[in-house]
């Protein structure tokens, strides 16, 4: 299921070069807002069909492109503080010996680590649906892909930037 | 605690091992920037959690910010440079 970056990376620029070319970019009446999507989404589509249907991710992706940003992270943080505040308060106050605080340590970190799951599940395609041992397998794959989108468009980028430039 | 949520959300796959998860976990942390170059052995999950959660954050948002520059690159492609003869003909 891991394919090395290489294949990774030539399967993206073809299936983004095929996506790009339907844009039709050279309809000057495109907004910049309206071509930033339709590269987004192709560079996205691609990302995902680059994949086979051989991820879960990716197929959640393909069948909703458009997923909103998830916002909750604010909210999570801020509850992460405050188990963090109140542990402190319970660890100053108890009177019981060593075994009492690793439970309070070990429950502390079994919260961080179930809200911490919860975000990552927003962040990626389809993570709701997914078990934990999914939900790491997948996150994996889509790091590697998500960096082999990066660094494509990085490179049309600099290279768009140097044609740009005016001729000497 | 992982192996209990796991039976209940899915009904067909055995016991979960934490060696599995660790495995992966350990994974993970290969391929986070941030943890690699610390050379710490022993990291916590809830931090490895953490740190990909962040690391998703930055890279979708530099997505965004190449999409948005790509846009406005690739509206001002007239120069008569051969890459931009090149790019031309690939993509539009």
């Amino acid at each position: 299921m891991h394919l090395p970056h290489s294949t990774l990376k030539q399967e993206f620029v073809k299936k983004w070069i095929m996506g790009l070319q339907r844009c039709k970019f050279s309809n000057k009446k495109m907004s910049i807002f309206e071509r930033k999507k339709a590269i987004k989404l192709s560079a996205d589509t691609a990302m995902a069909s680059a994949r086979k249907g051989l991820t879960c991710w990716s197929r959640a992706l393909i069948s909703n492109p458009d997923r909103p940003v998830p916002t909750t992270t604010r909210r999570a943080s801020s509850a992460c503080k405050k188990i963090v505040k109140r542990s402190r308060r319970i660890r100053r106050t108890a009177k019981c010996g060593a075994a009492r605080k690793g439970q309070i340590t070990r429950s502390i970190a079994q919260c961080l680590v179930r809200k911490r799951t919860q975000i990552l599940k927003s962040l990626i395609p389809g993570g709701e649906f997914m078990n934990e041992v999914c939900l790491i397998e997948e996150t994996l794959d889509y790091i590697t892909s998500l960096r082999v989108q990066v660094d494509v468009m990085r490179s049309l980028a600099s290279a768009s930037a140097r044609a740009s430039e005016p001729h000497n | 605690m992982s192996s209990r949520r796991s039976r209940q959300s899915t009904a067909g796959v055995s016991r979960i091992s934490d060696d599995q998860i660790i495995e992966l976990v350990s994974k993970l942390q290969q391929l986070l920037p941030e943890i690699r170059d610390r050379r710490s052995d022993k990291v916590s999950a809830s931090k490895v959690l953490q740190e990909t959660c962040n690391y998703i954050r930055s890279l979708h948002r530099e997505v965004d910010d190449l999409s948005e520059r790509l846009s406005q690159l690739l509206a001002t492609i007239d120069a008569d440079s051969a890459e931009a003869a090149i790019i031309r003909s690939l993509i539009m």
